[in-house]
């Protein structure tokens, strides 16, 4: 079975080879199951980058959908989307939800949270009930209005009542952290003693 | 007006994990979101078959089955999935940016991987390394896939 898998690949790769080569291409991808890696869009639209470091040299590719041997011996090539399917298929249908990042503001020097952020607990919720095994971190953070002791403690109060919101659904999760930045992590960078709404807020991540 | 000091609040469940685990054994850095086929998480030499909320610690041997898939996310975001017959371990992983202890490294020795790079590589690109038996992979935030043929 596994031999079979093997020479099937064999056969397939060395057909994309001939054509490709047939098409012109300056460097073939190479005949036979090897260690390579491909670039991917990532899932925000950008494109990154990898560098690949072996015995034969070192290869930095930036083009998505370009792959090259993990020995650095060949210049970046093309790779088709039918041996991205071949050799990647299971890998890419096994990849988790990615994780999801909220931002929840609130009023003043409170733990309220403004009317437009309330709005968007529903969707928190939504997302830690849609998840097998959620974890889950909290981050609570403050203007700089205030001493830098009491922003630690609303910090964290304001992070705790967003975690009291998971629990009062009902939502079980696997593992949850609630941590206050206080003042020390603005948003927006202003003077101390500084009234900001953008920096009172909690950042929740679901993952 | 920089101030440093983290004030952390783990959840009770957690500081009772910590205080009746055994020495070896350390904190979660990641966790097993998706599994299919026999997939195992090795920790201090005892495998355990992988499902959902499976932790994932420093030194983890991640290995699935010839039928096997699973899917991994750390606490950094990073996001990985591995494909039928492939291993690979966890050598080391800081992830406390307020301080700027930031690294991943990992090998790989067989099978096929998805990596979503995560907060770590964005903050620190020069901190993150995947080891394979023919060559060594950098990123610089970055969606990547990567096939190793076992040597």
């Amino acid at each position: 079975m596994q031999r079979h898998r093997q020479r099937w690949q064999l056969l397939t790769a060395g057909l994309l080879g001939s054509v490709l080569l047939l098409a012109g291409c300056a460097t073939p991808p190479p005949a036979k199951p090897v260690s390579y890696a491909v670039l991917l869009d990532n899932p925000d639209g950008t494109t990154g980058a990898i560098t690949l470091t072996g015995a034969a040299g070192q290869v930095l590719v930036t083009r998505a959908g370009f792959g090259a041997m993990l020995d650095g011996s060949a210049q970046p090539y093309s790779v088709d989307q039918a041996r991205l399917n071949a050799d990647f298929g299971a890998v890419l249908a096994a990849r988790p939800h990615l994780p999801v990042t909220f931002v929840l503001y609130f009023d003043g020097t409170s733990t309220t949270l403004t009317a437009d952020s309330k709005v968007l607990i529903a969707n928190v919720l939504a997302e830690v009930s849609n998840r097998a095994a959620p974890d889950v971190s909290i981050v609570g953070h403050t203007d700089t209005l205030g001493s830098i002791e009491s922003n630690e403690r609303l910090g964290l109060d304001r992070a705790q009542a967003v975690a009291k919101l998971i629990a009062d659904a009902g939502l079980k999760v696997i593992d949850l952290s609630v941590v206050s930045n206080g003042e020390s992590d603005l948003l927006v960078k202003t003077p101390d003693e500084t009234a900001e709404p953008k920096n009172r807020r909690v950042e929740i991540t679901i993952r | 007006m920089k101030f440093l000091a983290l004030f952390v609040v783990r959840s009770t469940m957690l500081m009772l994990m910590a205080a009746t685990t055994p020495a070896w054994a350390q904190e979660a850095i990641g966790f097993v979101k998706t599994v299919a086929g026999d997939s195992t998480v090795t920790d201090g030499g005892k495998a355990v078959k992988a499902v959902p909320g499976t932790p994932i610690r420093l030194n983890s041997v991640l290995k699935t089955g010839a039928k096997g898939t699973m899917g991994v996310t750390f606490k950094d975001n990073q996001v990985m999935s591995f494909g039928p017959d492939t291993e690979l371990t966890v050598d080391e992983y800081l992830y406390a940016p307020a301080k700027g202890d930031l690294k991943f490294a990992a090998s790989m020795s067989k099978g096929t991987l998805n990596v979503v790079s995560g907060v770590i590589a964005k903050l620190k690109p020069e901190a993150v390394s995947l080891k394979t038996p023919t060559g060594q992979i950098g990123v610089r935030g970055t969606n990547y896939v990567v096939r190793v043929e076992p040597q």
